[in-house]
């Protein structure tokens, strides 16, 4: 998708939804300022996102609903809000002064509302964490994911990441071993092409970002990434053009679903289901989501190390943030301090959220029950780096609206995998695109 | 009395005046606007919440279209360098392109279809209701649950579609993944689910045709292709109008048929306006050059739909 340059544009609000944003105005207008820091009794209203099955949310509100406030503080509300059009419900709640105190939300939500002044910080919580255990309990580097000059966005919650997948029956009828670097990762899907079984699976078609996400993963696996250390675009460096040239290998070599670019989530599940796909890229959840005998043979697989000696991955660090339109920011905290102490039921209880922040909860004998979850903490955690890479760490403001779940990256994924493009001009076309879109 | 006289008196009927003059007008008049306060009192409710709801929205949104604020904050007044950028962007063009093509086969083809089956269901055939419920079907079901089905039946190799053309020796068809080909399934996709509403508006205007015309032409030895292009299309002229009218509307809004089917891709080609107007606000977070879109296509469409009301007037005078 082109970025309409011209002038410095901004963001949300839509004319289709005239309605919405015409409410939310006038929403605003007749509020009386939303809440403030100082020091309300009313309930904290915590939202949060079904990012489980149907079992997550009945369990959070639990969690959230035990909350005993300290006296003279208001208890917790709990409110689910579902993924279909909540950019729309974030900002029209925020804007009208209706939203939440504590909430999860998309992954750089958080630096978007911190651009309209929104956002509470996180740094007094962050600190007092520091005493009580939780700060030293996230992995390591993950907290620094969410810091902007003019503090912490937020905090994280749970890890959205990119790994490789394969079917270890699959590979051993094709006579091949798991990969481990991007010589050996070629020669089984040869291997596995002559069984009538894709390599290169992943999809990247309607609602399915996944196909971009994977894109970004190889150019960090080879030392590139989309961002230097200015948080400014830089797409076509020789490390992405390389990595995007492998890729652009594989697809014309046969290797991938000719039909992938195209592919849903729920396509992409059908075909490791069907075994057509013998080994692919998705989220740590994608064993729990396909169904059928294939289940038991899924295994995660080894970080690949690229043709430049070099590993990484992309992660996407899900987090919760405090707005500051809250009854009382005290109050938000010690909820939220409150909640990360008794919220490790989330993931013993299998309630299919994605990866923990803690280390702690990675050490329950719950999780690591399952080999495939423990390989992903132990092999792939380390290497995982966000999109700021290579230039930074840190997630920021223009992710969001650049390359995070956004039109030309798809366009790009889409442009890659139907191979009909060289790695050189998709770079140089979302280069352009993602340049019109910064802030 | 003479043609002056009876013009004249004709007038005073129309203005309420009698032949014997005014009468009590002062008191009338008085009565009237009291009359006038009674009504806009009453209209005075609805007419705000018409105001608040429809008028506000829309100029709040030409406002947006004119600045670089965003849903939090009004922003900066830009001018109309939005539209100018807009205008500007190769996408913009290719996603109206793909949209004129999109509404033309999607209100002619379920025109075609939806006409013809009115036709066929006119006439005498076993289970007639039946039909007439199971055809209305892909008009009925939620518009999800339709796009995932045709996801299922066209998406991978392995989706029946695709099998049947293997079979039939067209080889590896990629319904949704050939640019061209999603362009047509889509098209197509759209057809099948509105040609139920252009059937059920084309079975009403048919009832409303007097048989004994097409028995009067019968006995004149009409042919049937005769009978069909010079009696039955010009007296259900007025309907067919306005069924272009709602689905070229509809055609040119339809954002879930797209977005569920193939998001607008691959690689844009099945983008249409108000898909690209989505991403440029929701995905790309543009809100100026988004609802500047916006605003174009209602201005279009404004124009089409006028411009078909003169017509649906022309038929009324014929």
């Amino acid at each position: 998708m082109a970025s309409f340059t011209g002038s410095s544009f901004s963001r949300r609000g839509f004319i289709g939804l005239a309605g919405a944003a015409a409410a939310t105005a006038a929403l605003a207008a007749c509020s009386t300022g939303g809440g403030s820091s100082g020091g309300s009794s009313a309930a904290i209203k915590f939202w949060n996102m079904p990012w489980g099955g149907t079992a997550f949310n009945p369990l959070d509100e639990q969690i959230t609903k035990a909350y005993v406030p300290a006296s003279g503080l208001g208890a917790a509300t709990y409110q689910e809000v579902q993924w279909a059009n909540f950019t729309q419900t974030f900002s029209s709640a925020v804007a009208s002064n209706t939203g939440p105190a504590v909430s999860s939300g998309g992954g750089t939500q958080a630096f978007q509302f911190a651009q309209q002044g929104k956002i509470a910080y996180a740094d007094n919580l962050l600190s007092s964490w520091k005493s009580n255990g939780i700060y030293d309990d996230f992995f390591d580097g993950l907290v620094d994911t969410l810091k902007t000059p003019d503090g912490y966005a937020a905090v994280p919650y749970n890890l959205d990441v990119r790994v490789s997948w394969y079917n270890k029956a699959l590979l051993d009828e094709a006579g091949v071993q798991p990969p481990t670097d991007w010589n050996s990762y070629h020669s089984v899907c040869a291997a596995l092409k002559k069984n009538g079984v894709y390599g290169f699976g992943l999809g990247s078609g309607a609602g399915n970002f996944t196909g971009s996400h994977i894109l970004a993963a190889f150019m960090i696996n080879n030392g590139g990434g989309l961002f230097d250390e200015n948080q400014k675009p830089a797409c076509n460096t020789p490390e992405n053009v390389e990595a995007m040239e492998f890729v652009l290998d594989l697809v014309k070599s046969g290797f991938s679903d000719p039909a992938a670019a195209t592919y849903t989530s729920a396509n992409v599940q059908a075909q490791w289901a069907a075994k057509t796909f013998g080994f692919g890229w998705d989220g740590a959840g994608l064993a729990a989501s396909v169904t059928g005998d294939v289940v038991k043979d899924m295994v995660v697989g080894d970080p690949l190390k690229s043709n430049s000696g070099k590993t990484g991955g992309l992660y996407l660090p899900n987090n919760i943030m405090m707005y500051k339109n809250t009854p009382n920011q005290a109050n938000s905290e010690a909820f939220l301090t409150y909640y990360y102490q008794n919220m490790k039921q989330l993931w013993t209880k299998n309630t299919g959220i994605g990866l923990p922040p803690l280390k702690s909860i990675a050490a329950t004998p719950e999780f690591q029950a399952d080999s495939n979850n423990v390989k992903i903490v132990k092999e792939w955690q380390p290497i995982f780096k966000t999109w700021a890479a290579p230039g930074g760490t840190g997630l920021f403001y223009n992710i969001a609206n650049t390359v995070d779940g956004t039109a030309p990256m798809t366009t790009f994924a889409q442009s890659i995998l139907l191979g009909n493009t060289t790695a050189t001009d998709a770079l140089n076309t979302l280069q352009s695109s993602i340049t019109g879109l910064m802030k | 009395m003479t043609t002056g006289t009876a013009i004249g008196a004709l007038k005073r009927a129309r203005s309420g005046v009698g032949n014997a003059g005014p009468g009590r007008s002062a008191n009338n008049s008085k009565r009237r606007f009291s009359h006038s306060r009674i009504f806009f009192l009453f209209l005075l409710p609805s007419l705000i919440l018409v105001i608040l709801l429809n008028l506000y929205p829309v100029i709040y949104a030409g406002i947006q279209s004119l600045s670089n604020g965003d849903l939090l904050s009004a922003g900066e007044f830009v001018g109309l360098a939005n539209y100018i950028a807009v205008l500007q962007s190769p996408e913009f063009w290719h996603a109206a392109i793909f949209t004129v093509v999109f509404t033309i086969v999607g209100v002619f083809g379920s025109w075609i279809v939806g006409i013809s089956l009115a036709l066929l269901l006119r006439t005498r055939i076993p289970a007639n209701g039946v039909f007439k419920v199971l055809l209305l079907l892909p008009w009925v079901v939620p518009i999800v649950v339709s796009a995932m089905s045709w996801n299922w039946l066209v998406a991978t190799p392995q989706s029946p579609l695709p099998m049947l053309a293997q079979a039939l020796g067209f080889g590896n068809v990629l319904f949704l993944a050939n640019p061209f080909l999603a362009q047509i399934t889509v098209c197509v996709f759209k057809v099948w689910i509105s040609f139920p509403f252009m059937m059920m508006m084309m079975a009403s205007a048919l009832t409303s045709v007097d048989v004994n015309v097409y028995e009067a032409s019968k006995v004149d030895g009409a042919t049937a292709v005769q009978t069909f292009t010079r009696i039955t299309l010009p007296m259900i002229a007025r309907t067919t109008y306005i069924s272009w009218i709602l689905m070229t509307i509809f055609c040119v809004n339809d954002f879930p048929s797209i977005f569920l089917l193939t998001g607008g891709g691959p690689v844009n080609s099945t983008q249409t306006l108000v898909v690209l107007a989505y991403t440029t606000v929701f995905q790309n977070f543009q809100t100026g050059p988004g609802v500047a879109i916006a605003f174009m296509m209602t201005i279009v469409l404004v124009i089409i739909s006028t411009l078909l009301y003169r017509q649906i007037r022309k038929v009324n005078i014929e």
